[in-house]
């Protein structure tokens, strides 16, 4: 259990290890560093890595929370290593555990294979399908259809609310917070031409009817989205199917704005 | 060890950021095959970092009259009078560029831009928005009419994400954690590259009728910097190895606003939505250096400001080495709307909330306006005369054209990675189509690669006088940051290069621990530490060079600008003990755009 009272001057942190070429099977390392303020998870990860274990493993890049590269499991939650105070997560005795994201296959230490989470996230056709006619500038998505997307856009893909789902735990085949999370945002963009198609897929077997509201996924997410009521919205969606795909097509008819000209066109002489 | 495997394509495009994404899908219209290289996953690619905007003359906003250059926007009706034109985007980038930009690049970067920032929005992207629905626009550094497209404070996020999507749209294929460690050009040929494995560490040799580099920046020669840790410019280091000159290389650029001590990017647009810079002294000190457009002054400018209040004594932190960006009279609904990403990234790694208090920053290693240089077609060009080297192309940051001169303006790079990289793939896909033959190889080119391996890890750091990479490699930025950063001058450089020397001799000692094949990272930071001790000398020569000062590149013993003797463009060959240096002329519109001087 995190303590913030933890007055020491030194952390130690316990590793998940496993090479699968050469370890029977999963063990704990322990470092000790000696602890900055301002020090952060991924901060301690390097500075091990550096000074006692090159051989140390996990994924990063950005270190500022945008590329979604390090998330894992630290004291039992799925968070991102890089905007996380290491302080924060010691417990009474200066202590931290990190582990790999759970439910997927272990490639080394802490990096995990994430191939089911991307198979996942193509198959809900991620990309927007906008309608045949084009308008010579901008569509006119209005700022509060931008606002019905609850900020979908900003998930990083990062895997916390994924790894952190009991019915990913329990059924791979589930499409999972993340790649429902990116439909659910395709399909409320009243510039996608097919949400009834979309909605029928995550309506499916293993879509929005088998998320159980666990609320992990809320928990894990380091922007604060909210898969489980784009889920729930869904659900909602997925139920009035054609009403929603005829809304659809009447919106798409002015989203399209001819635009007059203008005094002083631009160009290029 | 064995000969490496072979995999052949048509095109293969390393980096799958912006630039190398859309060359991908533009080649790959033409139901080509090709194939996109990326050491980290693409959507971990540093393009996704960008926050403030993609530039382009949409003409959707304009001031409100008589609310001054601080003052709010308002969208401009139907009907209205246009208040931006491409000729001004042209002139505010070529002054920006501090006239080192080819004006015929910045023409085509100009004109090209409001039809890439559509086609992202049709593709998807998520914009933020004026009521009726367009595009919304806010102001930036250099600009002088608001034109930075936006989305809230993460336009790089949701550009990298939409072009990422559409591309596995088009079914392009994609080599995720593959990472490039060598360029084979023979006889002014490009025949393919070397290419890791990360996940087994096998090395595997990899032809094509074209490459193309979108391998970005390498802001992390430096200690403070705003970029990922990925950043070590690869593409840079091994073109410039396989006999690539590479362009204007002293030109690297601090923004303004990193995060005191970390170097995080607070977006340039704090200061476009108003933000102010505070010295210790509680003065909008931008007054006494540029009185017209004070914060909004481009970069380069701002960060000297900066850099000489901190060395005046004026700054604030712990060590005196920061200052203040105060966004408190923006207001709690603006910053939430318009700026949730830096708010938060202050709050986290500054103990911050901009709401109630000021950030502390520093200028912080951002971006490098040089690099590989290349035409407006993506064509990699050999010498100061043009000639190309043959399939081999580069786009983007790793790119030099160069649009952005001496000194880029803010969300032009966006904008730069997207046109230039979509020429490119248009580029490769001609060349390919019209009979280029997939050149031959001789010998196996990835025998030199497999010995590199083998060497680092021969031994063990701290064992028998080997060193360990990650000291080197601190010992590098912590040179480059104090004899090559804001402020140089000649005694400053001549250090700094010796010891770039001495770091490049001392790290073929230099071993790793992780002896696996298996995803080592240990053994990838080695490399990407090689290239950053490859490239650094090239910026430091071509700083030390350079006696004058110009954009980013400033020299505190000559400090003016020479036109007479300088405006001409960096060319570095590799030689043995040292870069060779020649020169490249600019283009320029003498009549249209003729230099002038750059004074905000």
């Amino acid at each position: 259990m995190a303590n913030r009272s933890f007055q020491g001057n030194s952390a130690t942190i316990r590793v998940q290890r496993f090479n699968p070429d050469v370890d029977e099977k999963a063990y704990f390392d322990e470092f000790s560093i000696h602890l900055e303020p301002g020090t952060t998870i991924l901060d301690a990860l390097r500075e091990i890595k550096s000074e006692q274990d090159g051989s140390l493993t996990y994924r990063r890049s950005c270190r500022h929370a945008i590329c979604g590269s390090c998330a894992m499991n630290i004291n039992g939650k799925n968070m991102l290593a890089c905007n996380q105070p290491l302080k924060d997560h010691l417990d009474r005795r200066g202590r931290i555990t990190i582990r790999p994201l759970p439910y997927q296959p272990i490639i080394k230490d802490l990096v995990v294979d994430r191939s089911v989470f991307w198979e996942q996230y193509q198959r809900v056709k991620p990309w927007l399908i906008p309608p045949q006619d084009v308008p010579e500038k901008e569509f006119r998505m209005s700022p509060e259809e931008v606002e019905a997307l609850k900020d979908a856009e900003k998930c990083i893909m990062c895997g916390a609310c994924y790894a952190s789902c009991q019915v990913i735990g329990l059924n791979r085949r589930y499409i999972g917070p993340h790649a429902l999370l990116k439909a659910f945002q395709k399909i409320l963009d009243p510039r996608d031409s097919v949400p009834g198609e979309r909605l029928a897929e995550v309506a499916g077997d293993d879509g929005v009817f088998r998320c159980h509201t666990i609320f992990n996924c809320i928990d894990a997410c380091p922007k604060e989205l909210n898969p489980t009521q784009a889920i729930e919205t869904l659900r909602k969606l997925a139920q009035k199917r054609q009403a929603f795909e005829a809304m659809r097509r009447e919106r798409q008819k002015s989203l399209i704005v001819s635009t007059p000209t203008r005094t002083a066109e631009p160009s290029g002489d | 060890m064995s000969a490496s495997e072979t995999i052949t394509h048509d095109i293969i495009i390393v980096g799958a950021g912006l630039a190398g994404t859309w060359a991908a899908m533009t080649a790959g219209e033409e139901k080509l095959d090709i194939a996109v290289l990326s050491k980290v996953h693409p959507l971990r690619s540093h393009s996704g970092a960008a926050q403030g905007g993609i530039a382009a003359v949409l003409n959707n906003v304009r001031p409100v009259e008589g609310t001054g250059p601080r003052g709010p926007l308002e969208p401009i009706p139907p009907g209205g009078e246009a208040v931006d034109s491409l000729d001004l985007h042209m002139f505010d980038t070529i002054k920006g560029s501090d006239w080192l930009g080819d004006q015929d690049a910045i023409e085509i970067l100009v004109r090209e831009a409001p039809e890439i920032v559509y086609a992202y929005e049709h593709m998807g992207c998520v914009f933020s928005r004026l009521p009726d629905g367009r595009i919304a626009q806010r102001r930036f550094g250099g600009h002088s009419v608001p034109r930075a497209n936006y989305s809230a404070d993460y336009t790089g996020h949701v550009l990298l994400h939409t072009i990422h999507e559409q591309a596995l749209r088009r079914g392009v294929k994609f080599y995720s954690e593959w990472y490039c460690m060598d360029l084979i050009i023979e006889e002014n040929v490009c025949r393919g590259i070397i290419a890791l494995e990360i996940l087994t560490g096998r090395l595997y040799t990899m032809r094509a009728k074209a490459v193309m580099f979108g391998t970005g920046g390498y802001g992390r020669a430096y200690k403070i910097t705003s970029n990922a840790l990925a950043n070590t410019g690869d593409g840079v280091a091994i073109s410039y190895n396989a006999g690539v000159p590479l362009m204007d290389m002293e030109f690297v650029q601090f923004h303004p606003t990193g995060l005191y001590q970390k170097g995080i990017l607070m977006t340039e647009a704090c200061r476009g939505e108003g933000g102010y810079l505070v010295n210790s002294e509680g003065e909008r000190f931008m007054e006494r250096y540029a009185p017209e457009k004070m914060e909004l002054a481009p970069r380069d400018l701002v960060s000297r400001a900066e850099q000489t209040e901190i060395d005046k004594g004026r700054g604030i932190g712990p060590d005196s080495q920061g200052l203040h960006l105060d966004m408190r009279h923006l207001g709690e609904q603006k910053i939430c709307e318009r700026l949730p990403q830096v708010r938060d990234l202050a709050m986290k790694f500054a103990g911050v909330d901009m709401i109630d208090a000021p950030v502390p920053i520093q200028p912080t290693a951002h971006y490098s306006m040089g690099g590989i240089p290349a035409n407006s077609n993506g064509q990699v060009i050999a010498d100061t005369n043009g000639t190309p080297v043959v399939g081999f192309y580069a786009a983007g940051e790793c790119a030099c054209i160069s649009v952005h001169g001496a000194n880029r303006l803010g969300t032009n790079s966006l904008l730069g990675a997207s046109v230039f990289g979509r020429r490119a793939g248009r580029t490769m896909a001609e060349f390919v189509k019209n009979g280029a033959e997939l050149p031959p190889l001789h010998d196996d080119p990835a025998k030199h690669n497999q010995a590199r391996i083998k060497h680092l890890m021969d031994g063990n750091p701290g064992s028998n006088n080997h060193e360990s990479v990650s000291q080197i490699a601190e010992e590098l930025k912590a040179t480059m940051t104090q004899g090559c950063g804001i402020f140089r001058d000649e005694e400053r450089l001549a250090n700094a290069l010796r010891k770039v020397k001495e770091l490049q001799e001392r790290y073929k000692s230099a071993r790793i621990m992780d002896k696996s094949g298996r995803f080592n990272t240990d053994l990838l930071e080695a490399i990407e530490t090689d290239h950053l001790l490859t490239f650094s000398e090239v910026i430091v020569a071509s700083g030390m060079a350079r006696t004058e000062s110009r954009g980013a590149h400033y020299r505190t013993d000559y400090p003016k600008r020479d036109d007479e003797n300088w405006l001409k463009h960096t060319m570095a060959h590799k030689e043995e003990d040292e870069p060779k240096l020649s020169y490249k002329s600019v283009n320029i519109d003498w009549e249209k755009f003729p230099p002038q001087e750059r004074k905000y």
